[in-house]
C-alpha cells in the first residue's frame, strides 16, 4: 500500500529538498511510482534543482481551484531510467506567486487541506502512484502543517545543531504528537560517524532526545556540497554512500505497514 | 373510504417519525453527557462555517481533533464509519461529531436514517 511522506523541519538548510528529490528518485528506481511536491511556497526549488523547464500550471493554481492536478504534473520518468513513473508537482517561482500565497487566509488554508487530502483519491487511487513525497517550508507555516496532516509518514530532517534540536524536540511534541503522525527523524550533515561506535552513540543520544525513530544518519558529504544542488544523486552516482543510505531508507520506509 | 393499506402505513409513519424524534433526542443527550464528561470550556463559542483549518484542529481538546482529524481524512462519514476509524464507541463518536456541528465545524445531513457529518470547503470564501 502506498503513502503519503511529508518531508519537514524545525529550521531552513537542514537538507529536506536534497532528501526529497533523491528519496522520491530512490523509491522510482526501486520500482515505484512517485510523485513528488513542492509545497515550499515560500521558497521553490524544485523548478530550479531538477532543472524542468517553466510549468504551465503550478501547485500553486490546484490549490488555487484553478487547474486540475493532471495538468500540474510533470513526467520526469526520463531521470531515473526504469519503467517506473517519476513526476514532479511544482510550487510558482514567481514573486507575485510567492506572495499571493503568503497572504492566504484560514478559509483557504482549510480548502487547500481538503484538495491536499483529495490527491490520495486522484492520483494513489486514481492514477496508480504509490508515493507522494511533500517537500515542505521549514517551521509552523501553514502549508507545512497542511502537508503533515494529509502525511502518512512525516520525515524530519535536523542536524546537531543546538537551536534545531531544540526546535525540533518541540515540534515533535507540540505538533506532530498531537497530530498522531507516524514520525521517522533523518540526521543529516553529522561530521563524524567514521566508526560504529560513533554511529551507536548517535543512535542512542537522538532516541534519547526525540524519543521517535531514526531512519538515517547522513554524514556531511563534500561531494553533494560541490555538486550544489543540479545532481540526482541516488541515478548519478549509484554507488555513493548516500546512495547507499537512500537505498536503505527506501527498504525500511517499503515495510512500513 | 381508505384501503386497509393506507390506514396500515400512517401508524407506521407515525412510529418512523416517533423514532426520528428519538433519534434526534439521544443525540443530544449524548452531547450533554460528554460536555459533562469533559466540561464546558472545550465547547469553544459557535460560530457559523467557522473553518476547520489546521490551527483550528491544533487548538482542539485531544478527543474532539481525533474526530475532527478522521472526518477530515474521510471526507463525509456518519458517526459509526468514524467510529471504525477511532476505535471509540459510536455513541461517544456521535457526540462529538454533534458538539463539532454546533461549534460550527461540522455540516450534518440527512439521508434516511442515517446522518453523515462533512467539512463544508468549497462553499466557504477567503482567498
Amino acid at each position: 500500500m502506498g503513502k503519503i511522506i511529508a518531508v519537514h523541519s524545525y529550521k531552513g538548510g537542514t537538507g529536506k529538498t536534497l532528501l526529497s528529490i533523491n528519496l522520491a528518485a530512490a523509491l522510482a528506481k526501486h520500482g515505484k511510482n512517485v510523485c513528488l511536491f513542492d509545497l515550499d511556497f515560500r521558497a521553490p526549488s524544485l523548478s530550479t534543482l531538477l532543472r524542468v523547464e517553466k510549468a504551465e500550471h503550478y501547485l500553486n493554481d490546484y490549490l488555487n481551484n484553478t487547474s486540475d492536478i493532471s495538468k500540474v504534473l510533470i513526467d520526469i520518468s526520463d531521470r531515473v531510467g526504469n519503467s517506473s513513473k517519476f513526476f514532479v508537482a511544482l510550487a510558482n517561482p514567481g514573486t507575485e506567486a510567492i506572495r499571493d500565497m503568503s497572504g492566504k487566509d484560514r478559509k483557504w488554508e482549510m480548502r487547500a487541506l481538503g484538495r491536499l487530502l483529495a490527491l490520495r483519491t486522484s492520483l494513489m487511487d486514481g492514477q496508480g502512484f504509490d508515493y507522494l513525497i511533500f517537500d515542505t517550508s521549514p517551521g509552523l507555516q501553514y502549508s507545512s502543517i497542511n502537508a503533515v496532516v494529509s502525511a502518512d509518514l512525516v520525515l524530519v530532517a535536523t542536524t546537531f545543531d543546538r537551536s534545531d534540536v531544540d526546535g525540533t524536540r518541540r515540534m515533535l511534541r507540540e505538533l506532530y504528537d498531537l497530530f498522531e503522525k507516524k514520525t521517522e527523524v533523518v540526521l543529516n550533515k553529522v561530521l563524524d560517524v567514521s566508526s560504529k561506535t560513533s554511529k551507536d552513540d548517535i543512535q542512542t543520544k537522538l532516541k534519547d532526545i526525540y524519543q521517535v525513530p531514526l531512519l538515517g544518519i547522513v554524514p556531511c558529504f563534500c561531494d553533494i556540497l560541490k555538486a550544489q544542488g543540479g545532481t540526482i544523486f541516488v541515478q548519478e552516482k549509484p554507488d555513493h554512500p548516500f546512495t547507499r543510505i537512500l537505498n536503505d531508507m527506501v527498504n525500511n520506509i517499503s515495510s512500513f505497514p | 373510504m381508505a384501503t386497509p393499506e393506507a390506514l396500515g402505513r400512517k401508524p407506521l409513519q407515525v412510529l418512523e417519525k416517533i423514532r426520528e424524534n428519538l433519534e434526534r433526542l439521544n443525540e443530544k443527550i449524548e452531547v450533554m453527557i460528554e460536555l459533562q464528561k469533559h466540561g464546558k470550556k472545550d465547547m469553544l463559542p459557535p460560530m457559523a462555517d467557522a473553518p476547520l483549518d489546521v490551527m483550528t484542529l491544533l487548538s482542539m481538546p485531544d478527543h474532539l481533533r481525533k474526530t475532527a482529524m478522521t472526518l477530515c481524512r474521510m471526507g463525509r462519514a456518519t458517526a459509526d464509519e468514524i467510529s471504525g476509524q477511532t476505535k471509540r464507541a459510536r455513541a461517544v463518536e456521535s457526540a462529538y461529531l454533534n458538539q463539532l456541528v454546533i461549534m460550527g465545524y461540522l455540516k450534518k445531513e440527512r439521508t434516511g436514517r442515517k446522518a453523515y457529518f462533512y467539512v463544508e470547503r468549497e462553499n466557504q470564501g477567503g482567498q
